[in-house]
C-alpha cells in the first residue's frame, strides 16, 4: 500500500511540475526534491560485515595510522624548536596580509630566516 | 554521560524526549518538555536542558534566544559534551564551520568516542577540505564501527584525497574481499569497483587497472563506461589492435561521438597518413551514411582537391536541408585561409548558379527554393566573420528579401551590427525577430541580453518577465532562479551607466550564488557515501575545490574589482547621487524641484523595500513552518546599492573578489594585473612584487602587464632606500625580473618586440608618455595609427585607446582624440562609439566638453562581448 502511495503521490508531483513550468510554480517541485532527498538521509545504514574479515583488514589499516601519528609528531616537534623571531612574524603578517598561523608556519619552514619566508611568500 | 549535574530519573526521562522531539522535528513539544525540567527550581539552571532548549529555538527561527540558551547552558556545564555538540550545531547552522569544528572537538574531549560527534566533525572536515583532520576521524569512526561500509569508503577517500594512492587502494581491496556481490545487477558493488578503478588509473597504474577490469568485468553493470577505458587503457600500454577493436564497436555504438574517432585513429596509428586515414572515414561513411562526424571530421585534415570535394557536398547537403548552424560547424576549419577561399567560391558559384537555373552547379537534380536563402544565410555568416560588414549586410538583406518572415535572418542581421557596433539597431531587430514568435525562450532570452548591452535594463527585465514566475518581479525571480547570465549583464550595464552601487549588487549576487553551490555539497558528503556513488562524489569535491575558476565568476570578480578600484580613485560624496541627471544645467529652483523628487523617491523606494522585506519575512517564516525549521543558514545582509557604492573600504572588498582568481586562475594574466592595481593603492610592497612575480610567469608580454612592470620599476625607484628585510627580498628579485634595466629600454624593447600589435603600441606609447613628457608627439602617432597590417584593430581596442586620449594618458590632445575618432569611423561606419555628434564641433571650442562627449558615447556603448 504504501509504495502505491508513494507513487500516485509522485505522479501529482509529475503533473504539478508540468503546470510549474507555465504558472511559474516552482514551490512544489522544489519541495519534493527536499523531501526525496530527506527520505534518503533518514536511512541509516544497518549492514554489518562479518566481523572475522574484518580483523585481517583492520591490521593493515592501523600499523599505518600509527606510523603516520607519528611522523607528523615528529615533524611538528622538530617545526616547533625553531625559534622564530616574533617582529618578522609581525612584519610578514603585516605586509603579506596572511593570518598569524600561517606566518609562523612559514617562518619556521624556512628555519627563521625572513627574506628566505618572503621569496617563498611573494611566488 | 559525565555531566556534573545528573538529573534523577523522571527529569531525564523529560531530557530524553526533548532529544527525540528535536530529532522527529516536534519542536513545539521539545520546547515543553523543556520547560518542565527548568520550571522545577531545582533545575532551572540545568546546563543541557537550556542547551537543547536553545538549540531547538534555533530550529524555530528564533536566533537570538536560541544562543542566550545555548551559551548560557554552556556556562552552566562546561564539561558536559551534549553542551559542547549543541553550541557546536548551533554555529554549523549559521555557517561558522571553523567555530563548529572547535566544539565538537572540545565536546570529543568529554566523551571521545561519540559517534554521532565524530561524524558530525567529519563532514565538517571534509567540507572544510581539512583533509587530515577528516582522516585521523575517518580512522577513529573506523575503529569505532569497523562493521560498517561507510567507515571504510571513508577512510580509503580521505587517502585517496590526499593523493595517497597505495594506501587508499590497500583500503579499497581489504574492504572488498569482505564483501559479496548480489548476483544479480548489483548497482552499489559495480560502483565500488568501478572507484577502485579509478583510483587505480588516477595513481597511474595502467596494467592493474587493466587486469582489475578484466578480473571484475562480470561485476560490473556500467557497460559503457568499461568499454571506453578499456579502449582507452589499450592505447595507454600500446595494445593497438585490442584498442582498435573496441573503438570500432564504440563507433557503432555511437557514430557521432568524435572522441572514439580519435581514440580510434590513434589506435590504427593514422596520425601521420591523410589518405589512410581518410580511407577509414570514407569506410565508416558507407556504413552510416546519415551521420555527421565522418563527413565533417576529415575536413580538419584535408587538403586540396580532396578537401574541395568533401567540403562541396558537405555544403550542399547542408544548404539543401536547411540547416542554420552549418557555419558554426564548420568554423574550427577557417584558421586555414585556403580553405576559407575555396568555400567562399565554392557558395558564391552556388549562389550565381541557383539564380539562374536552381541548381549547385552544372549536374545534379534542381533544389529546393530554400537552397538559395540558406546560401545567403551562410554567406552572411561567412563575411561577418571575416569582418567584412558590407557584404555580410548585403546578404542577410539578399536572404531578408528572400523570405521576409524567417527568425534567424533577424537574428543573424541584429548580430552582424552588434559586431559593427551599433547596439541600438542590433536590439531593434533582435526584438523584431522575438516578435514573431513570443513563446519561444531562447529567442526572448537573446533579445533580453541584447537589450542589456544597449543598457536598456528595465525592458531587459519586463521582455524576461514574460517568462518568469507571476507575483514576483522578473528581476528577482532571476536571481532567486541563479540566473547568472542576466544577472552579469545587468552588472555591466549598470557600470556601463555609472551606476556603481547597483552594479555591485549584482556582482555580490553572483558571488552569493557560488557560496550558496558550495553549502549545497554538504547534503552530499553523507549521501553519496552511503549511495556509493563514490566516483561522482569525488567528481564533485573536484568541482567544488576550483568553482570560482568558472568565467561567470571571474567575470562579475573583475568587474567588481575594477568598481571598487574606482571608488577608491573617486570616492562618491555625500551630495552625489549615483543616478543624477546632469544637474549642473539647472536653475536653483529647477534644481530644488528635482531634489523634492528625488526624496520623495527615494522615500517611496524605500516603503517599498520595507514592504518587500515585510512580506518576505512572512514567506519565510510559512517556509519555516513547511519545513518545521530546516537548518537554512543565516539571513544575508540585504544588499543595498547605496551603501555598497559608498563601502568604507573598497580596497578590502575588491581583495575578497581576487583572491579566488588568485588561487584558482593564476594562469590568467588579468588576474595579475587586478592584484597590482588593489596592492599598488594600499603601498604594500611585497604583495606588489607578488603580483609582478605571478605575472612574469603567466605572460610576461601582456599589454596591461607591461604597464604594471614598468610602473613597480618607478616605484621602486621611488622608495629611496628601503628598510630590512624588504630591501634584501627586493633587490634580490629585481634583478631577475628586470636584469637591471631601466624603464626605458624596457619600453623600447617591447615596443621593438610588439610592433604590430594595436594593443601594445597603445601600451608602449603610453609609458613612454609617462616616461618622457616630450616625447608626446611620438607617443600619439603609436598609440593612434590605424594601419591595415596592424593586429588588433577591433571597435573593443580603438575605443580603449580613445578613453585613453580622453583620459589624458598621452598629454592633452583633445584635437588628436577627435580626429583619432574620425579616422576610426571611416573604419567602422556603423559603429555609435566614434560618430561624433553634430553639437561637439561647436563645443570644440569650450573646454573639456568635446572630450566628455566622446567619453560619453564610448563607453556607453562599449561592447562587452
Amino acid at each position: 500500500m504504501a509504495t502505491n502511495d508513494t507513487q500516485v503521490e509522485e505522479a501529482e508531483v509529475e503533473d504539478n511540475d508540468a503546470e510549474s513550468e507555465l504558472k511559474g510554480k516552482k514551490v512544489a517541485k522544489h519541495d519534493a526534491g527536499a523531501a526525496d532527498l530527506e527520505k534518503v538521509t533518514d536511512y541509516e545504514e544497518e549492514k554489518e560485515i562479518a566481523s572475522q574479515d574484518i580483523q585481517d583488514a583492520m591490521r593493515v589499516v592501523s600499523d599505518r595510522q600509527n606510523k603516520e601519528a607519528k611522523a607528523k609528531h615528529e615533524k611538528e616537534k622538530e617545526l616547533s624548536k625553531v625559534k622564530i623571531n616574533k617582529d618578522d612574524v609581525d612584519y610578514i603578517v603585516q605586509e603579506m596580509e596572511i593570518s598569524r598561523t600561517r606566518a609562523e608556519h612559514v617562518l619556521r619552514e624556512y628555519k627563521g630566516n625572513v627574506v628566505e619566508a618572503l621569496v617563498f611568500l611573494t611566488n | 554521560m559525565p555531566s556534573k549535574n545528573p538529573l534523577p530519573p523522571k527529569e531525564n526521562a523529560f531530557f530524553k524526549r526533548i532529544l527525540k522531539c528535536y530529532e522527529q522535528k516536534h519542536y513545539k513539544s521539545g520546547l515543553k518538555f523543556a520547560k518542565q525540567i527548568l520550571s522545577n527550581p531545582k533545575y532551572a539552571e540545568h546546563g543541557e536542558t537550556m542547551a537543547m532548549k536553545g538549540l531547538t529555538l534555533n530550529c524555530l527561527g528564533r536566533k537570538e534566544e536560541a544562543y542566550d540558551f545555548v551559551r548560557r547552558g554552556l556556562r552552566n556545564d562546561l564539561t558536559s559534551h551534549v553542551c559542547w555538540h549543541v553550541y557546536g550545531l548551533l554555529q554549523r547552522s549559521d555557517r561558522k564551520y571553523d567555530e563548529a569544528i572547535k566544539c565538537y572537538r572540545n565536546a570529543l574531549k568529554w566523551d571521545k568516542d561519540n559517534l554521532q560527534i565524530l561524524r558530525d566533525l567529519s563532514l565538517l572536515q571534509i567540507q572544510m577540505r581539512d583533509l587530515e583532520g577528516y582522516r585521523e576521524t575517518r580512522y577513529q569512526l573506523l575503529a569505532l564501527r569497523p562493521g560498517q561500509r561507510a567507515s571504510w569508503i571513508g577512510y580509503a577517500m580521505a587517502y585517496h584525497l590526499l593523493k595517497d594512492y597505495d594506501m587508499c587502494l590497500k583500503i579499497l581491496e581489504e574492504f572488498r574481499k569482505t564483501q559479496t556481490p548480489k548476483p544479480v545487477y548489483d548497482y552499489e558493488h559495480s560502483e565500488l569497483l568501478l572507484y577502485q578503478n579509478m583510483v587505480m588509473q588516477e595513481a597511474g597504474m595502467n596494467i592493474e587497472a587493466m587486469e582489475h577490469l578484466n578480473t571484475f568485468d562480470k561485476q560490473i553493470v556500467d557497460r559503457l563506461y568499461v568499454q571506453e577505458t578499456m579502449a582507452q587503457l589499450y592505447n595507454q600500454l600500446n595494445q593497438s589492435d585490442k584498442a582498435a577493436k573496441i573503438f570500432r564497436d564504440l563507433i557503432n555504438r555511437n557514430p557521432e561521438n568524435w572522441a572514439y574517432y580519435r581514440g580510434y585513429e590513434r589506435a590504427l596509428h593514422l596520425e601521420e597518413s591523410p589518405e589512410e586515414r581518410m580511407q577509414m572515414y570514407k569506410s565508416i561513411m558507407e556504413e552510416f551514411p546519415h551521420s555527421t562526424m565522418p563527413k565533417r571530421l576529415p575536413l580538419d585534415f584535408t587538403t586540396d582537391d580532396v578537401f574541395r570535394e568533401l567540403i562541396d557536398e558537405y555544403l550542399k547537403k547542408s544548404l539543401r536541408k536547411g540547416v542554420p548552424p552549418s557555419f558554426v560547424s564548420i568554423k574550427s576549419v577557417y584558421k586555414d585561409l585556403w580553405k576559407v577561399k575555396t568555400i567562399e567560391d565554392l557558395v558564391l558559384s552556388y549562389v550565381e548558379n541557383l539564380k539562374q537555373t536552381g541548381k549547385f552547379d552544372s549536374k545534379g537534380d534542381v533544389e529546393p527554393a530554400t537552397a538559395l536563402l540558406w546560401a545567403y544565410y551562410f554567406l552572411a555568416q561567412h563575411y561577418d566573420y571575416l569582418n567584412n560588414m558590407e557584404k555580410a549586410f548585403e546578404y542577410i538583406d539578399l536572404g531578408i528579401e528572400h523570405t521576409p518572415l524567417l527568425i534567424e535572418l533577424y537574428v543573424l542581421k541584429a548580430k552582424i551590427y552588434k559586431h559593427a557596433g551599433d547596439m541600438d539597431e542590433a536590439v531593434r531587430l533582435m526584438d523584431e525577430a522575438q516578435s514573431l514568435d513570443t513563446a519561444d525562450r531562447y529567442i526572448n532570452c537573446k533579445c533580453a541580453k541584447y537589450m542589456l548591452r544597449a543598457n536598456l535594463i528595465q525592458e531587459a527585465a519586463d521582455m524576461c518577465s514574460k517568462f518568469t514566475r507571476e507575483g514576483i518581479s522578473a528581476v528577482e525571480n532571476l536571481n532567486e532562479m541563479q540566473c547568472m547570465w542576466f544577472q552579469t549583464e545587468c552588472a555591466f550595464a549598470y557600470k556601463r551607466l555609472g551606476k556603481w552601487g547597483d552594479a555591485l549588487k549584482k556582482c555580490h549576487e553572483i558571488d552569493r550564488h557560488f557560496t550558496e553551490i558550495i553549502e549545497d555539497q554538504f547534503d552530499f558528503h553523507t549521501y553519496c557515501m552511503r549511495k556509493m556513488t563514490l566516483r561522482s562524489y569525488v567528481g564533485l569535491l573536484r568541482l567544488e575545490d576550483s568553482l570560482r575558476g568558472h568565467p561567470f565568476y571571474s567575470r562579475i570578480a573583475h568587474l567588481a574589482i575594477e568598481i571598487y578600484l574606482h571608488l577608491h580613485d573617486h570616492p562618491l560624496t555625500d551630495t552625489d547621487h549615483e543616478n543624477d541627471v546632469n544637474s549642473e544645467n539647472l536653475s536653483p529652483s529647477e534644481l530644488k524641484k528635482l531634489k523634492r523628487k528625488q526624496r520623495k523617491a527615494q522615500k517611496k523606494a524605500e516603503i517599498e523595500r520595507e514592504k518587500l522585506k515585510a512580506e518576505q519575512e512572512k514567506r519565510d517564516q510559512n517556509k519555516n513552518k513547511a519545513a518545521d525549521g530546516e537548518l537554512d543558514g543565516p539571513k544575508e545582509e540585504e544588499l543595498i546599492p547605496d551603501k555598497l557604492a559608498r563601502a568604507d573600504d573598497p580596497l578590502e572588498h575588491a581583495i575578497h573578489f581576487l583572491k579566488p582568481l588568485q588561487m584558482l586562475i593564476p594562469q590568467c594574466i588579468e588576474t595579475h594585473v587586478k592584484a597590482y592595481k588593489i596592492y599598488s593603492r594600499k603601498g604594500k610592497l611585497l604583495l606588489m612584487l607578488q603580483s609582478i612575480k605571478r605575472g612574469v610567469l603567466a605572460n610576461r608580454s601582456d599589454p596591461r602587464f607591461h604597464i604594471c612592470l614598468i610602473h613597480f620599476l618607478q616605484y621602486v625607484k621611488d622608495q629611496g632606500e628601503l628598510s630590512e628585510p624588504a630591501k634584501t627580498v627586493i633587490n634580490l628579485e629585481m634583478k631577475n625580473i628586470y636584469q637591471e634595466k631601466t624603464a626605458l629600454q624596457l619600453n623600447e624593447e617591447f615596443l621593438a618586440s610588439n610592433s604590430d600589435s594595436l594593443e601594445h603600441r597603445a601600451a608602449g606609447a603610453r609609458m613612454m608618455y609617462k616616461l618622457d613628457k616630450s616625447r608626446q608627439e611620438e607617443a600619439m602617432s603609436l598609440a593612434t595609427s590605424l594601419d591595415s597590417n596592424l593586429k588588433g584593430v577591433t571597435i573593443k581596442n580603438c575605443i580603449e585607446v580613445l578613453e585613453a586620449l580622453c583620459r589624458g594618458d598621452l598629454g592633452k590632445c583633445e584635437q588628436e582624440a577627435l580626429e583619432y575618432q574620425t579616422r576610426c569611423h571611416k573604419i567602422f561606419p556603423h559603429a555609435t562609439a566614434f560618430i561624433i555628434p553634430a553639437q561637439a564641433s561647436t563645443n570644440c571650442s569650450g573646454t573639456d566638453s568635446p572630450t566628455e562627449q566622446i567619453l560619453v558615447n564610448g563607453s556607453a556603448l562599449k561592447n562587452e562581448s
